[in-house]
């Protein structure tokens, strides 16, 4: 017996498949935008199965890059400059770190939020594969459920912020970057600490939108998160102002953003699996709670 | 089935050549989309059944691989698949120029109709993604049908190898109703 021999139009069965496959690439749409457990579940299955091969394919690529800028090319220039480079990347974190606890101090905030955000418990990963899409923006990394990693936790490298975790599955998981379009992290710019909500651009840029016109923005400032989304802790460095843009009118201007990270250039992440230290908003929540039992 | 299911495996290999060796390319937008290329060449090799089913897979699985959290290759995969089949036997599809040129209307056809779907599922307007048109979108299907004919090559010499059927021009291969 043939296949088609089972489909009862038989003379409509290619009409009768396009509908098919349109309805059910569109019923998984909406299991997937409603975040049903059994589309989740089939998904990881399908990671957990095909990731190994991505990583093995990743090793040898590295394997065979690493070789011949090692040996072929240059045999200690390429290890002093990483050397080098991750010093610039410690002291540039290093430095925004002290710029936010120094200007805190002068707002009469709390150490304690500071220490604890120093006391961030985090696991390093490593970048197994890009996306094979234009439009998405988006990492494999070789962590998942069972290192504690879980979806909506924030992925950040010594330079700043990355992403957060998409998809999770046993040992694997998907990190959508902040550079994609459907990313929204809630940011200040640190020298006036106006708020704004920075927005994936794709192709390794972001936009700080919904910020209003009075505020006070230039190029060259750094926005830092502002640890109200609850995924990312304060005071990460997400990126540079590159362009302000006042659109004429309106409530809002609007300003292009280069990001911290390379996000091209991504081969080893931290994802914070620890529990974050409280928000001002949380804070300010539990004092009027408080003050409310006295 | 056999038939079905190494292609399967090879649409697996080329999305994971996709995700890893095509991302060390230094320029990010140059990186063509050989599971698109893939696709193509499936509607010259299958029946609309199976190939439309295998397009879908395949769409799932670029789906679960991107940022993409809806699913829209899944519904955007066997689209192509089914319109590049309806098309091969009303064109003239060898050489280099037209097999590029078909697979660069396709990539942008399929990169408008995802544009669209998230314009309609997304309440507020994707106005940030405009420019990729010109920035992303336009150079990816120019390198796409730029890698196409030989690709197109490739496939064939490997299917003749794991199918041992003669080699055929891409016009020649396959099923016809």
């Amino acid at each position: 017996m043939r296949v088609r021999d089972f489909f009862v139009f038989r003379g409509y069965h290619l009409f009768v498949l396009i509908i098919l496959l349109l309805l059910l690439g569109f019923v998984l749409m909406s299991l997937r935008a409603k975040e049903r457990k059994g589309v989740e579940f089939f998904d990881a299955l399908l990671m957990e199965v095909c990731s190994p091969v991505q990583k093995a394919s990743t090793l040898v690529i590295k394997t065979v890059q690493e070789t011949f800028q090692r040996y072929v090319f240059l045999v200690n220039l390429q290890k002093e400059n990483r050397m080098l480079k991750q010093k610039i990347s410690e002291l540039q974190a290093g430095n925004h770190r002290m710029e936010e606890i120094r200007l805190a101090n002068e707002r009469l905030k709390q150490l304690l939020q500071f220490r604890g955000e120093n006391s961030l418990s985090m696991i390093g990963a490593e970048v197994i594969g890009q996306d094979p899409s234009s439009w998405f923006k988006s990492v494999t990394v070789d962590k998942g459920e069972r290192d504690g990693v879980k979806k909506g936790m924030a992925v950040i490298s010594p330079v700043g912020v990355i992403g957060q975790i998409l998809k999770t599955a046993p040992h694997y998981a998907s990190v959508l970057l902040i550079t994609d379009y459907n990313s929204a992290v809630d940011s200040i710019v640190q020298r006036t600490r106006a708020k704004a909500i920075v927005e994936g651009k794709g192709e390794n840029r972001c936009e700080l939108k919904y910020l209003l016109r009075t505020e006070e923005v230039a190029v060259g400032d750094a926005v830092v998160t502002s640890g109200l989304g609850g995924n990312f802790p304060k005071g990460l460095m997400v990126g540079e102002v590159k362009r302000v843009d006042k659109k004429g009118h309106g409530v809002f201007q609007y300003a292009d953003l280069a990001p911290s990270v390379d996000m091209t250039q991504l081969e080893e992440v931290f994802i914070i699996v620890g529990p974050l230290p409280p928000s001002p908003h949380q804070e300010e929540k539990v004092k009027k709670g408080k003050k409310g039992k006295k | 089935m056999k038939r079905v299911i190494l292609s399967l495996f090879a649409g697996i290999l080329i999305l994971i050549l996709q995700t890893t060796l095509l991302s060390y390319s230094p320029v990010q937008r140059i990186r063509p989309d050989i599971l698109l290329i893939f696709t193509l060449y499936l509607a010259f090799l299958f029946p609309p059944i199976f190939g439309g089913i295998l397009a879908f897979l395949l769409g799932y699985l670029m789906d679960l691989f991107s940022g993409n959290t809806l699913g829209f290759y899944t519904v955007s995969r066997p689209l192509v698949f089914l319109a590049a089949q309806f098309f091969r036997e009303r064109f003239y599809l060898e050489g280099f120029f037209f097999q590029s040129l078909f697979a660069f209307l396709f990539s942008l056809l399929e990169g408008i109709f995802i544009f669209i779907l998230m314009n309609a599922v997304q309440p507020l307007p994707l106005r940030n993604l405009y420019p990729l048109f010109f920035t992303s979108l336009l150079p990816q299907s120019f390198f796409t049908g730029l890698a196409t004919p030989l690709l197109f090559f490739v496939f064939q010499k490997g299917s003749s190898l794991l199918f041992r059927q003669p080699e055929r021009g891409a016009k020649e291969i396959g099923y016809r109703p």
